[in-house]
């Protein structure tokens, strides 16, 4: 039996106001409400509401067999309550089928694991209690910002209770001759690890519109067709996991409804239900299907799920990067010592991946993916305007 | 006495100190009488004739095209901007002309007639030294070349006692006047091919400032930096060279009162971030300082083609949110920075003059400037130092950061010492040259 785990990662930050040395210590604003807002209207009626509806139906129509997992960040939650409450209830009758995983993670989407562990403790425990709040759900498993992953990283999950589950990136460097289609543990075997099947994932995450992709165009007979192959790789009656993570963006917005997006998913589920040795799991329930003895895995070296090298340089490559996120994490403690809650929440929006990945110079295919979801004209801008935040925050923090 | 004058900046279009010093130039010119006709890189083909001191805002403008000054005439602007605007003038200097206008420049530049009177020889080569390297496919090259075709219009059209003409980008324009009208040129030496480049820089630059400066009457210096650079780089007839420096019309809004943007001591570098400039330098410098006093702040405030290179670097030293930039400034957020700052700091590799740390005094504050400028011969109560001895630009910062009260009364005594510094003075000297040039050219001509 092979189950599709589809996960779909739903996240906005704050974006940044375009904030000048000038407007330090004038009480400016510091995040762009505006844009902000335009971006989540824009995102709820292109993907959000749309593709929640399409789904609710499909879960409806196949009676409980169809099964998806959702990531939502809290800064995405926020924004839905102030530009989209109407997404906001469509994500809660949609967990109200009892046929949606909500995954846990921490609340500002943020990379704070890398550098400061209190401070990612307290930002996933944020998390967890707001999805119990907004959808009295109680997360058992975690996608750490990105997908990324190392050792460590089980260490401290698996110290939190409640958490029996990791989702991460099937990287090749890890997997070398494995396949990421079985249910893994971690190093220490304490904690049950999902990898994405990132080459069908992107299938459709990035390839799906590309005309210049030899297979396009992807059709769901084609795709089912792929999928089953891979169960015979496996022919001792173990239970297999397509890992198909992706942003949930990924319909309506980075690939356009024009692309077919959406007929495909209409039409996805079924036809996989129409084959008996095909279904669908979510990813809590991959533990108790794992019918066999589970391997470990050692990561050593982060990874995650961003661009060609499937490690941290998408964020933490540059100079930029790395002068802007080490200040922040030293404002961080600073802050913390004082006991200020209003600049923690700055500072806390300010943690979100998304800043860093604006100042990403990586100029290569890549670069083209940073620029699209950038709000500014190059990284450079995109790093002043961070730090010149973080001066902002600071004066704050010594009035 | 009329004086034919071609210039690059002029505001609102200003992209450096060349513009201000024009302006505070050709006002107090203007109240000793002279009259000036102003040719400016405009889209339009206008020229601006200067008769009183007030003219400098308004900027009244003449078409050389009789149907087109009557329309122009008769239209009613709102605003001063307004106008300009359909003149094409603004701040920004990538509205100079339209590129397309501008066709086989080097046909009609070495046009047979214009050099059919050429005399000597020498002059010849000069001329040939100028058309030969005023070649280029760059938008600044091509906006030269376009306003150089101008010039034989204005040179032809307008009567005039005198050519003046500002940095090289008008000294073909400035030649070419002369060579039409047989009036005497003056050409003034803002900055050079040198001081931009910190060596050789580009070639037709170097040798269309040469041939500039030695087909003139007369060359004006702005410091004896300059005269030096200029004798010593362009072997220039030391007998032809004016040292003048350069002054500074104190704004009617700076006032030395502070409005603080940080708690900290506020060190600020504001100016084109070029080579010229020493950004890099001020970047070394911020390095130094923050480690002894970190609760310091660093403001670059300005462009240029060193802002990327300055900011990675800024980066890299890991100089947190310590080094800001705040790009681009208008007029008001120059002043509002200016308010904000206790030390300035310009540590330019080579300076002809440099205006701006006389704007900073004037607002009050401690300057700290290389000795490779122009203006540390004319201020006193301003700190200077050679540009590469950053150790000891910092020991001194350090030292302004240790001794606030000390810092304070430097600032004070700059700003004193700057309001003395009067455009008037040096108008004068200007206006001398101006007669003695004449009357020697005509003692030549009677002979």
């Amino acid at each position: 039996m092979l189950n599709i785990i589809f996960y779909f990662q739903v996240h906005q930050p704050y974006r940044l106001n375009h904030f000048n040395v000038l407007d330090i210590n004038r009480n400016a604003e510091m995040f762009d409400d505006k844009l902000n807002g335009l971006v989540m209207k824009k995102v709820a009626e292109k993907c959000y509401l749309p593709t929640n509806e399409l789904l609710y139906e499909l879960i409806k129509q196949s009676e409980g067999r169809f099964k998806i997992a959702f990531s939502i960040t809290g800064t995405a939650i926020e924004q839905f309550k102030l530009y989209s409450p109407e997404t906001l209830d469509s994500f809660k009758r949609l967990v109200d089928t009892g046929c949606v995983e909500l995954l846990g993670e921490t609340y500002f989407h943020s990379l704070a694991f890398l550098y400061d562990t209190n401070e990612f403790l307290d930002q996933v425990m944020m998390h967890r209690d707001l999805m119990q709040q907004e959808f009295g759900y109680y997360t058992t498993t975690f996608r750490n910002t990105e997908l990324i992953y190392q050792d460590r990283l089980s260490d401290i999950i698996y110290e939190i209770e409640g958490f029996k589950t990791i989702v991460t990136e099937g990287v090749d460097r890890i997997l070398q001759w494995r396949t990421p289609l079985y249910a893994y543990k971690n190093y220490s075997k304490d904690i049950n690890l999902l990898l994405k099947y990132y080459q069908l994932a992107d299938d459709i995450a990035f390839r799906f519109s590309n005309r210049d992709w030899p297979e396009y165009p992807l059709t769901v007979d084609k795709f089912v067709n792929w999928i089953d192959h891979l169960t015979l790789a496996e022919t001792g009656g173990k239970n297999l996991f397509l890992n198909l993570f992706m942003d949930y963006e990924t319909f309506g917005e980075h690939q356009w409804a024009s692309s077919g997006i959406f007929d495909f998913m209409r039409h996805f589920p079924a036809a996989v239900l129409a084959k008996g040795h095909l279904g669908f799991a979510n990813p809590k329930d991959t533990s108790h299907l794992a019918n066999y003895q589970q391997e470990g895995l050692s990561f050593t070296d982060a990874v995650s799920w961003a661009d060609e090298q499937r490690d941290l340089s998408a964020w933490l490559e540059n100079d930029m990067q790395k002068n802007a996120i080490e200040t922040l994490y030293e404002l961080f403690f600073r802050i913390k010592e004082k006991g200020d809650p209003e600049l923690l929440r700055i500072a806390r929006l300010l943690s979100t991946s998304d800043h860093f990945y604006y100042m990403c110079s990586k100029y290569f295919q890549d670069g083209d993916v940073h620029k699209y979801f950038s709000p500014y004209d190059s990284p450079d801008q995109a790093y002043i305007y961070f730090i010149t935040a973080l001066a902002e925050l600071e004066e704050r923090l010594l009035r | 006495m009329k004086i034919l004058m071609f210039t690059w900046e002029f505001p609102p279009l200003i992209s450096g100190g060349l513009g201000m010093a024009c302006y505070g130039m050709v006002k107090a010119l203007l109240s000793q009488g002279i009259k000036i006709d102003l040719v400016l890189p405009t889209r339009e083909l206008v020229y601006f004739p200067l008769r009183e001191e007030s003219d400098v805002d308004i900027l009244p403008a003449v078409f050389l095209d009789q149907k087109m000054h009557k329309e122009f005439t008769q239209r009613s602007f709102s605003t001063i901007q307004e106008r300009l605007d359909y003149i094409g003038i603004t701040a920004h200097p990538e509205s100079y002309f339209r590129l397309s206008e501008i066709k086989q420049y080097a046909v009609s530049v070495r046009r047979k007639y214009w050099l059919s009177e050429v005399v000597t020889n020498e002059e010849r080569e000069l001329w040939d030294e100028m058309t030969a390297n005023l070649i280029g496919e760059e938008d600044l090259m091509r906006k030269v070349q376009e306003y150089t075709l101008r010039a034989d219009r204005f040179a032809k059209a307008l009567e005039y006692d005198l050519i003046h003409a500002h940095d090289w980008l008008t000294y073909p324009s400035g030649m070419l006047a002369k060579q039409l009208s047989k009036k005497p040129l003056i050409v003034h030496i803002h900055a050079t091919e040198f001081d931009r480049a910190g060596g050789p820089g580009d070639e037709r630059v170097h040798k269309i400032e040469h041939a500039g400066m030695t087909y003139a009457d007369k060359v004006i210096a702005v410091s004896k930096y300059t005269a030096q650079m200029i004798m010593s780089r362009y072997r220039i007839d030391t007998g032809k060279i004016r040292i003048i420096h350069n002054a500074f019309t104190v704004p009617e809004d700076a006032v030395s009162h502070k409005e603080r943007i940080f708690k900290g001591p506020t060190i600020l570098f504001l100016g084109r971030i070029t080579l010229q400039k020493g950004p890099d330098y001020y970047l070394e410098i911020a390095d130094k300082v923050l480690k002894v006093h970190p609760e310091a702040r660093f403001i670059i405030a300005g462009t240029g083609d060193m802002s990327r290179q300055v900011l990675r670097r800024s980066a890299s030293l890991r100089l947190k949110n310590r080094f800001l930039f705040t790009g681009f400034l208008n007029r008001k957020q120059v002043e509002r920075v200016l308010q904000a700052a206790d030390i300035y700091v310009l540590p330019s590799v080579s300076e002809p003059f440099g205006i701006s740390p006389l704007e900073a005094m004037a607002f009050g504050i401690t300057s700290i400037i290389s000795k490779q400028s122009g203006v540390a011969e004319v201020v006193h109560h301003a700190f200077k130092i050679d540009y590469w001895d950053i150790d000891l630009w910092a020991e001194t910062i350090n030292h302004l950061i240790e001794n606030r009260e000390k810092c304070a009364k430097i600032g004070i005594e700059g700003m004193r010492e700057v309001h003395r510094i009067q455009w008037d003075e040096a108008a004068e000297k200007i206006r001398h040259l101006y007669s003695s040039t004449l009357a020697e050219f005509i003692r030549r001509q009677d002979n």
